[in-house]
């Protein structure tokens, strides 16, 4: 993975250097940020979060599994209380629910490890550790040739520091 | 997680301020950029001499607990004072109060977080570790009320050669599907949200061994925009989840109670009396706890007096619901023109309990009636020897609840006494060793304040304005009125 990083003290100089590098052709880039901001955000204009679908679908599941399991289990050893269904569904529900949060919370969890791509151990190129104090960083992936334009453009829109990688 | 950043003009734009609706607005005037937040925060993790005395006071009260413990496994629950009718008393009392000392942790952090109160940011983390502690230690109670405590995995449906089950009909195993939950959807929530500041402490730290360990920690965070707009969507959705969440645990655990046709216990307004009762004892505890914690660490810049403040409209507000919840089961009592419940309700407040229950009354109605004041809501002094009696009323609201219904009800040949022994109180005290254990070395290791959201109530560093030439003069200009 080669490409350019530049590192900058100003969220306006990062957003600024965001919006001219997305009008060059063929460079993908990735910025680092001490906290989340709307702003570089917005320069990004990336795609709403799929993470949503995973709290619904474990949601689901642990619902689903809430009421299966005591159903089953009131089967299995049926004790008819004045003829009354053996499966009870009101005080399943509290199991049902209990385990919709839970696998919910934990489907949401994998699903931001999954998409995140975390856990990734490997920081070696691409990032500094002065981007989780107070610094901006933006790292483009971008082919040799790319890499002086990319370069120039980091430059004029304020980095104070741009360095090829690896 | 803030899903927001500060208000501050938006680059290359018109200059308008953005609207900050995660934050709501929250100031930090002392706080003058993210460097500063990020030395200050993490400059507190190196352990004292005070911090060593506090953690061994702790383990000494935690080891008198287990040894207790240790001997009533070898005499039997006997010594620990229980006697029919009154077989649950101060173990479950302390359940009760443990599990709702957890609920004021969720509610700043999940359900503020929703309501976008902005005083959330500073004071979250540390009552979300609380309240992870605080759900620890309530899960030991039930299992040392057990006389077989080894048995405790029975509660759980598991696949067994006998095919025996639990009853799903039971609430001793909805409290066991709630309070697991609960304790696990907390961990959870608490490490996510420590994820970006896991990374701070990685690329800070010089000391080879923890770099490393915080590496594999914050599973490799590296602050990136993909990692931030997947993270604040989780977060989010942890929030959402729990919020419900919170509310259900101390519903379940007041079934054990209001499904139970005992005098004083069953009740349908228990779930609501149970949560605000909870959330008012864990704003109590989170008082206890922040107020030195910010004198000690220096943290009064973060955690300032607007912050204890709404802190304290919070705790009014609970207390005033608990009040009311009070009144209306006295008033239930009286209404319902049975002998039995008039009788019951005489006993709990003016007879043979007159003591708990006005311990209860004065602690957690009458005294936080002060919080109408604004000078008393600011001042610290007060807030915290407010905080340990509400710790003690909420307490004696769990031991009124449980005591007197079970040593009182329907026929007089039933009618006992209880006595705490010395065993009791020993695992009791233990259990606030437990706590006070994990929690010091929390604070120890890892930030006890969210790095990366107080950041992002710091406005970041902007370019400096472009220096304007200075207008001519109208009379230079040639423009009079001649």
């Amino acid at each position: 993975m080669r490409g350019v990083l530049g590192t900058f003290r100003e969220v306006d100089a990062t957003v600024d250097a965001i919006k001219a590098l997305k009008r060059q052709p063929s460079t993908n880039v990735t910025v680092y940020s001490p906290a989340p901001d709307h702003a570089i955000a917005e320069a990004i204009d990336a795609p709403t979060s799929v993470v949503r679908r995973f709290a619904l679908i474990g949601g689901l599941c642990g619902m689903t599994f809430g009421y299966w399991i005591p159903i089953y289990i009131s089967k299995w050893w049926p004790l008819v209380v004045g003829g009354k269904p053996v499966p009870s569904w009101v005080p399943y529900t509290i199991i049902s629910f209990e385990l919709m949060v839970l696998i919910g919370a934990l489907s949401t969890v994998a699903g931001l490890f999954i998409v995140a791509r975390l856990p990734d151990l490997r920081l070696t190129v691409g990032y500094d550790a002065r981007f989780s104090d107070g610094e901006y960083g933006v790292w483009v992936e971008c082919l040799p040739e790319q890499a002086k334009a990319v370069t120039e453009t980091l430059r004029r829109t304020g980095a104070v520091e741009v360095r090829n990688e690896p | 997680m803030a899903t927001s950043a500060p208000p501050y003009p938006v680059a290359g734009g018109d200059g308008a301020l953005r609207p900050n609706v995660a934050t709501a607005g929250r100031r930090l005037p002392a706080v003058r950029d993210y460097e500063q937040v990020t030395r200050e925060i993490t400059g507190v993790l190196r352990p004292t001499v005070a911090w060593f005395f506090g953690l061994g006071i702790a383990m000494a009260f935690m080891f008198a607990g287990a040894t207790a413990w240790m001997y009533q496994i070898h005499e039997g629950l006997g010594v620990a004072g229980y006697h029919p009718p009154v077989m649950w008393a101060v173990y479950i009392v302390s359940f009760v109060f443990w599990v709702g000392i957890g609920h004021a942790g969720t509610l700043i952090s999940a359900i503020l977080y929703l309501f976008r109160a902005g005083f959330r940011t500073t004071i979250y983390r540390c009552a979300e570790v609380m309240t992870v502690f605080a759900v620890m230690t309530a899960g030991l109670f039930p299992v040392l009320h057990l006389g077989r405590p080894w048995k405790f995995f029975w509660l759980i449906p598991y696949p067994h050669w006998r095919w025996i089950w639990p009853q799903f009909k039971s609430p001793l195993v909805w409290d066991v599907f709630a309070i697991l939950t609960y304790l696990t959807v907390s961990a959870t929530f608490l490490y996510i949200g420590l994820l970006p500041d896991l990374a701070v402490l990685r690329d800070h730290e010089r000391n080879p061994i923890r770099k490393k360990i915080f590496a594999t920690l914050s599973l490799g965070w590296r602050n990136s925009d993909r990692e931030w707009r997947h993270f604040a969507r989780a977060y989010l959705f942890l929030a959402a989840l729990a919020t419900p969440l919170v509310l259900s645990v101390h519903s379940v655990v007041s079934f054990d109670f209001a499904m139970a046709n005992t005098p004083g216990w069953h009740a349908t307004i228990f779930p609501p009396y149970f949560v605000a009762g909870a959330i008012f004892s864990g704003m109590g505890m989170v008082f206890t706890i922040l107020i030195p914690l910010r004198k000690w660490f220096g943290f009064k810049h973060y955690v300032t007096l607007n912050d204890l403040d709404a802190g304290a409209k919070l705790c009014l507000f609970t207390s005033m619901v608990v009040g009311c919840a009070y009144l209306t089961e006295f008033y239930i009592g009286w209404y319902s023109g049975n002998r039995i419940e008039h009788e019951f309700w005489w006993n709990r407040v003016f007879g043979q309990w007159w003591w708990a229950a006005w311990i209860m009354l004065i602690c957690n109605v009458v005294l936080p009636l002060s919080l109408f004041s604004q000078k008393l809501r600011r001042n610290t002094t007060w807030l915290f020897i407010l905080s340990l009696f509400i710790n003690l009323g909420m307490w004696f609201e769990r031991f009124v609840i449980i005591v007197p219904s079970l040593s009182h009800e329907f026929e007089p040949w039933q009618w006992a006494g209880y006595q705490a022994t010395w065993v009791d109180i020993a695992i009791l005290c233990g259990s606030f060793g437990w706590f006070f254990m994990w929690f010091l070395l929390f604070v120890k290791q890892l930030p006890i304040l969210a790095i990366s959201e107080v950041k992002e109530i710091v406005p970041p560093k902007r370019r400096p304005p472009p220096v304007m030439a200075p207008r001519p003069a109208v009379g230079a200009a040639g423009g009079g009125d001649d």
